[in-house]
């Protein structure tokens, strides 16, 4: 084909924009993708009150270029098919500019949509490296990358854990299998013992037979890479079996929701976060706002989803207009001042910078930082 | 016992208890097909409503302060069976009974249909998040060396494989010697000829899809308190895997649905301890393939009679 796709759409839309339909429109969208509903609703919720947020805030200070950003959530249940459909919803709607995804399963399929039609996309959670090594010039991340936060946990285990016989688990799906593999890498290079690696189902309910065989392998450390109800499952039948090795998982993991299945077996769990922004003294004000409207502003995605609106909304106002190539391209060379510190991006959308930090998880759903 | 056997007994343990959830839901499946010669493909989800309505149940329990376990139990199973019960039955009003007659796709998609719309009802009901069960019973018994491995038998599996027991025990006496149970086994070999003969066989349909519903309501009540994880889908893969016990053991015999549970059960636990876990759903499928490609009508099922 002579002409791309985004050529042709720029042609049909410059062509648009000469007829006397095509009013300029009032507000300037920003679609906000994540799972609303589903297994892992919980980290949509982050993501959509942190992207909330930084939109009222714009808007209750006059807006950007003298236009107001309109908050549109959307859905994609974290699963991969309906990511595409929510993908081609939000291009035929015209949207421009999109805060997501959140699953990295999700965001992988939904970024060639967006990379293709011309459409803005920084997503504040997904985590797989390859979201942004596939030379895609309109996608962004506003988080850190899996192949940052395995070492800081492979490094963690080998230096202050130093397990005799570790076990990896994973359950099968991009984000996790992804990060559990940057731990093994990490740990192995550290001369740690992994014993197993090995997956299981997502969605899956009994873990009965793998304990056992982690118990009779003498395990003495596990780490999973994956998210809150399967790894959930595995702590408390861990500790109905006597399983009584030490847990650690990613941000995926790092939940309320956690505490609430496995109960006192999710006390001492070890999960990667990034840094707790909601104690920065910096963000202070922010904070209280979260607080006064009833919002918990502590959650790993809230913050990087209200930069991710912030960048989007500066962007546009250095550019002058909601134009999201020119945006993108604005993206690439700006540096913003954010809730998560002072952010530019590199050429392949990534953060220069991101910054994970362990935490140890308590019964009651709190988290503190680890020795 | 050397560690290698008592490691073997633990993944036995844990093979039947899975088994034995498997075993509850396939009876629902393989009676109705024993009957009327159909998949109830919305039976996963009355398993579905039995947990719903087994939490529900408890956390009520709960703030009228009620403490005594085996009151909170017993009240919690005989609640969950009457609701899925008139879940049963609806379902059976509603999606097979108009259809009756029609070829049997027409009933298969309207419980499709079914399936479908019972699992947005309970999500716009609940929400679709996942939904944590508190132990009830927690505890068990230890035993092997000190400081070696020790197998766990907890009281959770011990009540899982006895209520199964009893349930089963129940709905065979009720089969063999119950007046209905023998209108049922007279349906199940010719609905016409029985129909013909007096027995009122809309209401032996209607019962077959009560009692189902009924046991899996059990099987959800047990689920929820043995994982403590439930949310509106976890029907599904539960009606997937109990289906392929029923299959197994032979679709339409009662006593093949029971041993096509602990077959499934304890294929996926072995599988996951001496191969790897992420091929226990594989090896409990490709169970189901050899065990059709050489004896298709399942380990129990009877040679091939004809349908009307």
């Amino acid at each position: 084909m002579i002409l791309s796709t985004r050529s042709l759409k720029t042609m049909l839309l410059g062509a648009l924009a000469l007829s006397p339909l095509a009013q300029a429109e009032d507000a300037i969208k920003i679609a906000v993708v994540g799972p609303i509903t589903g297994p892992v609703a919980q980290y949509g919720e982050m993501q959509m009150i942190g992207a909330k947020m930084a939109i009222e805030q714009i808007n209750a200070q006059g807006g950007v270029i003298g236009k107001q950003l309109e908050y549109m959530p959307m859905d994609d249940v974290c699963e991969p098919k309906q990511a595409v459909a929510v993908a081609n919803q939000v291009v035929n709607d015209g949207i421009k500019f999109v805060v997501g995804h959140l699953c990295s399963g999700s965001t992988q399929p939904a970024s060639d949509i967006y990379d293709d039609e011309g459409v803005v996309m920084i997503t504040p959670a997904s985590t797989n490296p390859s979201i942004t090594q596939r030379g895609l010039k309109m996608v962004f991340r506003t988080i850190g990358t899996d192949d940052q936060q395995g070492p800081v946990a492979g490094k963690y285990i080998a230096e202050h854990i130093k397990p005799k016989q570790m076990a990896i688990i994973h359950d099968k799906q991009q984000y996790g299998q992804g990060i559990a593999e940057e731990v093994k890498k990490t740990v192995e290079a550290a001369g740690v013992n992994v014993v197993l690696f090995e997956g299981v189902n997502k969605g899956q309910t009994d873990f009965s037979a793998l304990i056992t065989k982690l118990k009779q392998a003498n395990v003495d450390f596990v780490y999973y890479g994956g998210y809150h109800p399967e790894l959930g499952l595995i702590l408390r039948q861990s500790k109905e079996q006597g399983f009584d090795a030490g847990f650690m998982g990613p941000e995926g993991v790092g939940n309320k929701a956690i505490s609430e299945i496995a109960g006192p077996a999710s006390e001492g769990l070890l999960v990667t976060l990034p840094a707790d922004f909601s104690t920065n003294p910096a963000n202070a004000d922010l904070v209280k706002a979260f607080k006064d409207k009833g919002e918990d502003p502590s959650g790993p995605f809230v913050m990087p989803s209200y930069a991710a609106v912030q960048v989007i909304a500066d962007a546009i106002k250095e550019v002058g207009a909601p134009d999201a190539e020119k945006v993108a391209e604005a993206m690439h060379k700006g540096t913003y001042e954010t809730p998560i510190g002072k952010i530019s991006f590199k050429e392949n959308g990534d953060l220069s910078e991101f910054e994970f930090v362990v935490f140890t998880w308590h019964a009651d759903g709190s988290k503190t930082p680890a020795q | 016992m050397s560690e290698t056997s008592l490691v073997l007994l633990q993944q036995v343990i844990n093979g039947l208890t899975l088994g034995s959830i498997y075993a509850l839901i396939a009876i629902g499946y393989t009676m109705v097909y024993g009957i009327i010669g159909m998949i109830n493909f919305a039976h996963g989800e009355v398993y579905m409503i039995g947990a719903y309505v087994g939490l529900l149940v408890i956390t009520a329990l709960g703030l009228l302060g009620i403490t005594s376990v085996p009151v909170i139990l017993l009240l919690t199973l005989a609640v969950c069976i009457l609701v899925t019960s008139v879940f049963g039955w609806t379902l059976e009003r509603v999606a097979y009974r108009p259809l009756r007659g029609n070829p049997r796709l027409v009933a298969l998609i309207s419980a499709i249909g079914m399936s479908i719309f019972l699992q947005n009802y309970v999500q716009i009901g609940q929400g679709a998040r996942d939904v944590a069960m508190q132990p009830l019973v927690s505890g068990g018994w230890r035993f092997g060396p000190a400081n070696g491995f020790q197998v766990y038998l907890s009281y959770m599996q011990v009540l899982i494989a006895v209520t199964t027991v009893l349930f089963m025990t129940l709905l065979t006496l009720f089969i063999a010697r119950s007046r209905m149970g023998r209108a049922c086994r007279a349906c199940a070999q010719d609905l016409d000829m029985a129909n013909l003969l007096g027995i009122d066989t809309d209401r032996v349909i209607s019962l077959t899809f009560v009692l189902g519903a009924g046991l899996a309501a059990v099987a959800g009540v047990l689920v929820g308190l043995y994982y403590g994880l439930i949310n509106p889908f976890i029907g599904f893969i539960a009606g997937i895997k109990a289906f392929t016990a029923a299959v197994l053991g032979g679709i339409g015999s009662i006593p093949g649905a029971m041993l096509g549970g602990l077959v499934l059960g304890l294929a996926e636990s072995f599988t996951s301890a001496y191969l790897s876990t992420e091929y226990k759903d594989v090896v409990a499928f490709l169970l189901l393939v050899f065990v059709l490609l050489f004896r298709p009508t399942g380990l129990l099922g009877k040679p091939d009679v004809e349908k009307v």
